[in-house]
């Protein structure tokens, strides 16, 4: 069985498929309904991001085992302009699209870790994980 | 608290109405629609202030701003409408010497 | 875990006792809840979770339709709880730029900091209060070796942190032109070719300065475009305005400014401030001149210092406490 399935974010629909194969995933992990649907969440504000800043990119969702624990990660790849400034869109209160508690800051919340890697031109690569308690 | 401007801006003149309040709120508003258009070559500017219940110096900064600007881009700069308060305002800081400003407005009252 | 535990048995019992009694008890109980779980920061699909397998526990033929409803509630309290933590963050962040704040109006007030000089003959009194944390309005005094005091009190454009930090470049240059210090036109033209270089397009500052010679009571003093002074004559019990005329700091580079002279007899006053004292703004409307003036007179027998803050502290009362801006009131007056 593969560790790692994705989805391909097109159009706004795409973000639905994104987050029923989050859902799935994190069913089978045995995640409870509340991190359910903080993963989908995250998943959607993820999807989101590529659609409005990027155009197209992916999301990935991978089943991780690490020194006994279980747990998820969400991968979003895109090639779009990338951020220029990370500690800016880090930062609360930031947000371009202007919706309430929207934006990654409210995504590293949700889970547990959270890793961005953005280069101006080169596109944003997010990984974020939540662990199975 | 409000603002309302008015441009009518064509080939030989830019006209400018403002009403309302003028304040550290209001200012950048003003300052976002108006520098624009001082910024263009040889500007014939007039600006209509009868409308302005109050201005404090947030606001008086926006037009020593324009008045550089126009002056700058050797252009005519122009306030009319001052009520006798504003009046008194540029009195005061010595911009009514170097700012063409006519008080005499119709129905300029007080 | 122990204290979702504790949660969950507290919520299960508000709930049972509801149930069964519909009480406003119940209901205040639940409020109280709700406050404990803000103070530990439970987010509010949390508590969602936690009715539904409650319901689900207390009640076996809960359909599971019923049961699935809350998955949409959940959903929907998932966003809630979204936006809930980053207004808890927001609040966090708040708290420090106002204490950062603070700090730098402490900062502010070292660097800006100046005595009122104790002069034989002449009785000085001087109030500055900002209308938010930091003071765009500024006042100096120097005390020179023959006695003579020379005064600063200047006003930026704006208030608050964009105006305190301009301020702190006016005390700055004129910390570094002490020769001229006795010439106010010098003073101030100086100070315009400085201001000229370093503001923005729509920042001006507006300064009077004055030297307040102690041997022959003479007041000289330039203004540039400074809310006029008052003059108090004693023996005619009369305010007249301080006339004086020029433009205002930083708007053209070599702006001359004229010199006037004021004679002091004993018991006149001198009084300069800011255009906070007379743009004080009441649900009515500004403060007139007139009230400026019987609220000095109704204190004029008073010290300088005790008239300067008297008169402010009714003028922030006509305010309702409510400073529409920095606010700054000198009074010097000769002694009998």
């Amino acid at each position: 069985m593969e560790n790692q399935s994705c989805v391909k974010i097109l159009n706004e629909w795409d973000i639905v498929s994104a987050r029923q194969l989050g859902r799935n995933v994190a069913k089978e992990l045995g995640f409870g309904t509340v991190d359910q649907a903080r993963i989908t969440t995250a998943i959607s504000e993820l999807a989101r991001n590529i659609f409005l800043y990027a155009g197209q990119g992916q999301i990935c969702i991978e089943k991780m085992y690490k020194n006994g624990k279980v747990g998820l990660r969400i991968i979003s790849l895109d090639k779009g302009p990338g951020i220029n400034d990370l500690r800016q869109v880090m930062e609360d209160g930031y947000s371009t699209s202007g919706g309430l508690g929207a934006g990654l800051p409210g995504v590293k919340r949700l889970m547990d870790e959270f890793m961005i890697d953005s280069n101006p031109g080169d596109g944003t690569d997010i990984q974020a994980t939540k662990w199975l308690r | 608290m409000n603002i309302n401007i008015n441009v009518n801006d064509n080939e030989t003149l830019t006209e400018i109405s403002v009403s309302g309040e003028i304040d550290v709120y209001t200012a950048p508003k003003l300052r976002e629609t108006l520098l624009p258009l001082s910024e263009k070559e040889q500007v014939d500017m007039i600006v209509d202030l009868s409308g302005v219940s109050y201005m404090d110096s947030t606001g008086l900064g926006v037009f020593v701003g324009l008045f550089k600007n126009v002056r700058a881009h050797e252009g005519k700069f122009k306030i009319i409408g001052l009520s006798s308060r504003l009046q008194r305002l540029f009195e005061i800081t010595g911009l009514a010497d170097i700012i063409d400003i006519s008080s005499k407005v119709e129905g300029d009252v007080k | 875990m122990d204290f979702r535990n504790m949660m969950e048995s507290k919520y299960r019992e508000i709930l049972v006792n509801y149930l069964k009694d519909g009480s406003e008890q119940a209901l205040y109980q639940s409020q109280k809840f709700s406050r404990n779980s803000m103070e530990d920061s439970i987010p509010p699909e949390e508590i969602v979770s936690m009715h539904k397998s409650l319901m689900i526990e207390l009640f076996p033929d809960f359909t599971p339709e019923m049961q699935e409803s809350f998955d949409i509630l959940l959903e929907v309290m998932v966003g809630y709880g979204f936006a809930y933590r980053e207004h808890q963050n927001l609040k966090h962040i708040q708290q420090e730029l106002r204490t950062e704040m603070e700090i730098a109006a402490n900062v502010q007030q070292t660097l800006l900091g100046t005595k009122v000089p104790s002069v034989e003959g002449l009785d000085i009194g001087a109030i500055s209060v900002p209308a938010k944390h930091m003071n765009g309005d500024y006042f100096h005094f120097v005390k020179d070796e023959n006695g003579s005091v020379s005064i600063a009190i200047a006003d930026v454009i704006g208030k608050g942190l964009p105006a305190a930090l301009c301020m702190s470049m006016i005390k700055y240059s004129m910390d570094s032109l002490p020769e001229n210090r006795k010439s106010p036109t010098l003073v101030l033209e100086n100070l315009n070719r400085v201001v000229e270089q370093n503001v923005d397009l729509t920042m001006f500052i507006t300064m009077l300065y004055g030297i307040y010679n102690i041997e022959n009571h003479m007041f000289t003093y330039a203004s540039a475009g400074h809310e006029p002074g008052l003059y108090y004559n004693a023996s005619e019990k009369e305010f007249t305005e301080l006339t004086a005329k020029g433009l205002l700091l930083g708007i053209e580079k070599t702006t001359k400014y004229r010199q006037y002279e004021k004679e002091v007899s004993p018991g006149d006053m001198i009084i300069l401030m800011s255009d906070g004292v007379t743009e004080s703004r009441t649900e009515e409307g500004f403060i007139e001149r007139e009230t400026l003036l019987s609220l000095i007179e109704k204190n004029i027998h008073l010290e300088a210092q005790a008239i300067v803050h008297n008169v402010y502290k009714e003028l922030e009362k006509l305010q309702d406490f409510h400073l529409q801006d920095d606010f700054t009131l000198i009074i010097l007056k000769r002694e009998v």
